[in-house]
């Protein structure tokens, strides 16, 4: 922790970034939390550890408007995963950024679990980028542990062998629940459009009433928007206050993009984005 | 008022009772993982537990659903046919409802009977019996203390429910509409002469600030450089609206069902989405999250005190502790509490 103190004290004094974007404990309810830090002696406040959830790349985009000079971000692998996939996607530059990379040895999916293995979240346990693939300077030591593997794979390989009824009615069920929140779009790094399909009001596109037609379009236009994109932080799905299981959709279209075109979203800066990109060798089995 | 005792077994029955009539009543208890309210359909669904945290989200879709339909339109050739949804005379009766729970009807009813009477929600509550439990709950999010507010507040219940030592339950008549219940099925309940029965335990709460103070710093504080960061790690998720007991902002759509048809509804919307009050010019007031924040903040404690003297708040904590950017209102209200003037 010391050396994330140290650093952040160093960024600021220096000028080489205006604020560094990170996680504080919460002086009474005790949770860990996103912070700014804008003054040097602040950096105390600075903690990285098993409840580091959030990903901060969110807060990116809107915060480089109102900031003069760098933002130094506190990122596990993923959450660096969507700063690159913002960087290809030109949302920012690579010198709007200090990242400050953390090795990491997985996060809580509730703030109120006490970290174990058993109660990391599914996206950590087959994680490839507990050491960032792409840093301005490194914190943190990693462990070896020992992970259970993850539900939600095992999940959707479950869900593949069920009939296309079984499907529709275990998304019938799911998304009968959706308060029409819009609580999945806000957390996520990559629905950054200025203005969503959901608020376009001449014509309406989706309905804003939480009913089944109006929760099924919400959901799946949304997924269709990440597919390809999802970088798989998995934020969508721990925001919503209707406990919908959300990345199953996510995961699954990222599965099947890596699958047909041999893509991954968010791992080089360099990389043409998938929808962006034409291949006259582009598979086309798909279009029926 | 008289008090009674109500034992579990004849609450069993009682529940056993009302949805088994000829005309059986919506049944509405906290459900077995203790997340939300909803509606049951067996009698040992009702579960009442003093010592439960607050459901994720409180029973106000009951009374104010998420989609509430106005009207519907069907056009033939050059004609409009309009319709009103139906109302229903089914009676409802809200199980083991939190004080923090309750005690938000009494305030919401002044807005929906203000300069227009909303049938739509006041015909529900009209037709809602609502049974409050004291709570013995208390978490660092807790603060109902501090909105003038306590574990065993009777506001907003008809009948208030205090368990005892031996598993029954003491039960006050708050309402003449708590009388009439308990009138009508008198065989449940016992009478228990006219003594108050003390809670039997009390959660302390760790949160603390004066919200009459807030309020006189909020009514000359709009333009303070506090907002400016108030809303800055706030991602405008409104998660916190739709979990609050008393927010009740709402849209009104039209949405068509197919190509000659459709109906108007009011849907729930929350002051912390940049829609909310976006101009048709493209101006919007409320241009970024702080000044949304401190909107959220002004209505609750300022704006809905001026005009009918309640504040928008119960103190469940329901909004901090859901917060995905972990903002915690009370900290923000403790923080107000201790600015100068």
């Amino acid at each position: 922790m010391n050396d994330l103190i140290e650093l952040s004290k160093n960024l600021l004094a220096s000028g080489k970034v205006a604020i560094i974007l990170g996680y504080t404990e919460d002086k009474i309810t005790k949770r860990i939390k996103p912070v700014i830090i804008r003054k040097p002696e602040d950096s105390t406040k600075l903690v990285f550890n098993h409840y580091a959830v959030n990903n901060l790349a969110v807060y990116l985009k809107n915060l480089k408007k109102v900031t003069q000079g760098k933002i130094g971000i506190v990122a596990k692998g993923c959450d660096i995963r969507a700063i690159t996939a913002l960087i290809q996607e030109n949302q920012i530059a690579r010198d709007d950024v200090f990242i400050i990379g953390a090795n990491c040895n997985s996060v809580v999916l509730n703030y109120s679990d006490k970290w174990s293995p058993e109660t990391s979240q599914s996206k950590c346990r087959a994680c490839q980028l507990r050491q960032p693939q792409m840093y301005d300077a490194i914190i943190g030591e990693l462990e070896d542990i020992t992970f259970p593997p993850s539900e939600k794979l095992a999940f959707i390989q479950k869900f593949e062998t069920m009939s296309a009824e079984e499907r529709w009615d275990f998304w019938e069920d799911e998304l009968s629940k959706c308060i029409k929140c819009y609580a999945c779009r806000q957390v996520c790094p990559l629905c950054y459009c200025e203005q969503c399909v959901a608020e376009k009001t001449m014509p309406g596109w989706i309905d804003s009433s939480a009913t089944t037609k109006g929760n099924f379009a919400w959901n799946l236009i949304r997924a269709f928007h990440q597919s390809g994109r999802c970088i798989g932080c998995n934020e969508c799905e721990r925001a919503c206050p209707a406990d919908i299981p959300l990345s199953l959709l996510n995961v699954k279209m990222g599965m099947i993009a890596g699958a047909k075109f041999n893509y991954q979203h968010g791992m080089s800066i360099d990389a043409p984005t998938l929808i962006g990109n034409f291949n006259t060798d582009d598979k086309e089995d798909f279009i029926l | 008022m008289e008090n009674y005792t109500l034992t579990a077994n004849n609450l069993k029955k009682l529940a056993e009772h009302l949805l088994t009539r000829e005309l059986p009543w919506n049944v509405i208890s906290v459900s077995e993982d203790g997340l939300h309210y909803k509606i049951v359909t067996k009698a040992d669904q009702v579960i009442l537990d003093s010592k439960a945290a607050p459901t994720k989200s409180s029973f106000k879709e009951f009374l104010l659903p998420k989609s509430d339909p106005l009207f519907y339109y069907k056009q033939n050739q050059n004609e409009v046919e309009l319709s009103d949804p139906k109302f229903t005379d089914k009676k409802t009766v809200i199980f083991g409802a939190k004080p923090c729970d309750a005690a938000s009807l009494p305030v919401l009813e002044k807005v929906f009977n203000w300069d227009y009477r909303d049938v739509f929600f006041n015909n529900r509550v009209a037709n809602t019996f609502v049974i409050g439990l004291g709570c013995g709950y208390s978490d660092e999010y807790c603060f109902c203390n501090s909105v003038g507010l306590s574990p065993d507040s009777e506001k907003g219940s008809d009948i208030f429910l205090t368990p005892q030592v031996d598993g029954s339950y003491h039960a006050k008549i708050v309402t003449q509409k708590g009388k009439d219940f308990i009138a009508a099925f008198k065989e449940y309940f016992e009478s228990a002469g006219s003594a108050d029965v003390p809670q039997k335990e009390k959660a302390a709460q760790t949160r603390e600030f004066d919200y009459k103070n807030i309020k006189n710093w909020l009514d000359n504080n709009f333009a303070n450089n506090f907002w400016d960061t108030a809303g800055e790690l706030c991602m405008g998720c409104a998660q916190c609206a739709f979990v609050c007991p008393t927010c009740h902002c709402f849209d009104i759509v039209d949405e068509n069902c197919g190509l000659n048809c459709g109906r108007r509804a009011k849907n729930w919307d929350s002051c912390q989405f940049s829609l909310f009050t976006k101009h048709t010019s493209g101006h919007n007031p409320r241009d970024n999250q702080n000044k949304r924040y401190r909107q959220r903040i002004m209505h609750k404690f300022k704006y809905y005190n001026d005009k009918f003297e309640e504040i928008l708040c119960t103190g469940c904590g329901r909004c901090s502790r859901g917060c995905e950017a972990g903002i915690d209102i009370a900290g923000i209200l403790e923080e107000i509490d201790h600015l100068p003037g």
